[in-house]
């Protein structure tokens, strides 16, 4: 194996360094990966690792002071632990029945009433997951055991929900977000200039250090600016809303990045059977000529047709699993043509 | 929500008759992230007779998948130039240009960039998890 240095720097590949990791952060840096690379991460895990969130209220009663569309909102933000989702849960889009089932979804219970004379307050705590639920059950973390206020009661208020939890991920609705924020940092000093710092008399006196300032080697005085210079370490720091572990949800994210590619792949193949060798070199006669395929207008081609290779007919690659099980690549072994980068910029 | 519209078969290409009075609005048609609708591709007009340049639009997809292919076709020595673009804000559509030295055909150089990606991220899902082992075992001393 020739090594294949696909990073512009160094010969070591890409590096993850663990700086503070619970069950609620990961504070990693990576290294030797490209800035498009790293942000794909950052993007995913934001907005397209699943989980769990309450999606249908079935109101039975409700006469608190909060309107259904409000509380049913609130409720969709409670975190409900969501781990190893995929192996547990369809997306209901998925499956076969009509509404809902109890494979694609968690049904929890909301049953609440004020009779005495001080106000009762609801938590997340007071969520029933149905019996037998592999997950769902609320995401609570506060040192009282009782999680998130859901709503307030007065004397003969009550509240009778039944909650339908679905699988979904961000890009659909913010309440399936896994993490709260993603910091992404690189370049503290800013020695590439990407970004252009506002002052009154001096940048350097009146901008505090960034907290990654001591992982960088500041730039010696009038050093000069090296223009093929690129980004190459990155300080992520992944907080969760308790729905997944960090390094689930980092770990998920790149399956799923895999799994883009995955169906990529399978759309640019032709037949099935292809699927799995769907590595570089595989069969590419499988285009077929058709008239058809949106084109954005301003897209020239003289002939006036696309070409549509995918006919309709996608190979899931890989299944269940995802792209990257079974393909392990032991460090070193990726880009399987053996191009070797050397001397190109 | 969404579900309703979920088990309707989707529209053929160039659906050309709507049913009165039942007209489908694009506005309600659900976000569709299934497999089978994710990451649709086409082909677009060639510029070259060989085959060595070509342009594919991409459905549903952005930026989280086109920046990391760019750069990894990129990084493929036969290819000259590859980039792309998200022409419209509200069409979830990508295009990317692919244009190589004339060895290997804009096609192929998709299909390697791809497994290139999927190579590297296997790559870094190992390197996480043996960071993570490590700083357990450390944490734990
Ligand atoms: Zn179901």
């Amino acid at each position: 194996m020739d090594g294949f240095d696909m990073m512009d720097s160094g010969t070591e590949g890409p590096t993850v360094t663990i700086r503070k990791a619970d069950s609620t952060r990961a504070d990693f840096v990576l290294s030797n990966v490209d800035l498009a690379f790293a942000n794909s991460i950052r993007r995913i895990i934001l907005a397209e690792v699943p989980t769990l969130a309450i999606d249908l209220v079935e109101v039975i009663n409700n006469s608190s002071v909060l309107p259904d569309e409000l509380l049913s909102h609130r409720l969709g933000l409670v975190p409900l632990e969501s781990s190893n989702i995929d192996e547990k849960m369809l997306y209901t889009r998925d499956c076969d029945c009509d509404g809902y089932c109890e494979r694609c979804s968690v049904v929890l219970t909301l049953v609440a009433k004020c009779t005495g004379d001080r106000n009762v307050t609801v938590y997340a705590r007071d969520l029933a997951v149905a019996a037998g639920a592999q997950l769902g059950s609320p995401v609570i973390t506060d040192e009282a055991q009782k999680g998130s206020i859901i709503c307030k009661l007065r004397k003969g208020q009550e509240l009778n929900l039944k909650c339908i939890a679905k699988k979904g991920i961000a890009k659909e609705h913010a309440k399936w977000q896994p993490c709260a924020a993603v910091a992404f940092e690189y370049d503290p000093h800013n020695k590439l200039k990407h970004v252009d710092y506002w002052y009154e008399t001096d940048a350097k006196a009146e901008w505090p250090k960034s907290a990654n300032a001591g992982w960088e080697e500041p730039p010696q005085e009038n050093e000069p600016f090296d223009y093929n210079a690129v980004p190459t370490k990155f300080y992520v720091d992944v907080e969760t809303v308790g729905s997944l572990q960090p390094d689930e949800i980092l770990r998920q994210g790149i399956k799923y990045l895999q799994e883009k590619l995955a169906t990529v792949i399978a759309g640019v193949q032709k037949t099935a059977g292809e699927g799995a060798a769907a590595a570089a070199g595989a069969d590419v006669g499988g285009m077929d000529d058709g008239y058809g395929g949106a084109r954005s207008p301003d897209m020239g081609d003289a002939n006036g047709y696309g070409r549509n290779f995918n006919d309709g007919y996608v190979t899931p690659y890989g299944g269940a699993g995802g792209a990257g099980a079974g393909a392990q690549t032991p460090f070193g072994g990726y880009g399987g043509g053996g191009y070797s980068n050397g001397g190109w910029p | 929500m969404a579900d309703h519209d979920e088990s309707l078969p989707d529209a053929p290409e160039y659906a050309t008759s709507n049913i009165a009075g039942s007209e489908p609005s694009d506005d309600d048609e659900p976000l569709d992230l299934t497999h089978e609708n994710n990451a649709k591709i086409i082909m677009l007009g060639t510029a070259t007779d060989d085959d060595s340049c070509a342009s594919f639009q991409f459905e549903n997809e952005d930026h989280t998948l086109g920046n990391a292919l760019r750069w990894i076709i990129m990084k493929n020595p036969q290819v000259e130039f590859c980039g792309y673009s998200i022409p419209h804000p509200s069409e979830t559509k990508m295009n990317m240009r692919i244009q190589t030295y004339g060895e290997i055909t804009a096609k192929d150089a998709l299909i390697k960039g791809l497994a290139d990606l999927r190579d590297l991220c296997d790559v870094v899902t190992d390197k996480f998890i043996a960071e993570k082992e490590r700083f357990v075992a450390e944490k734990g001393n």
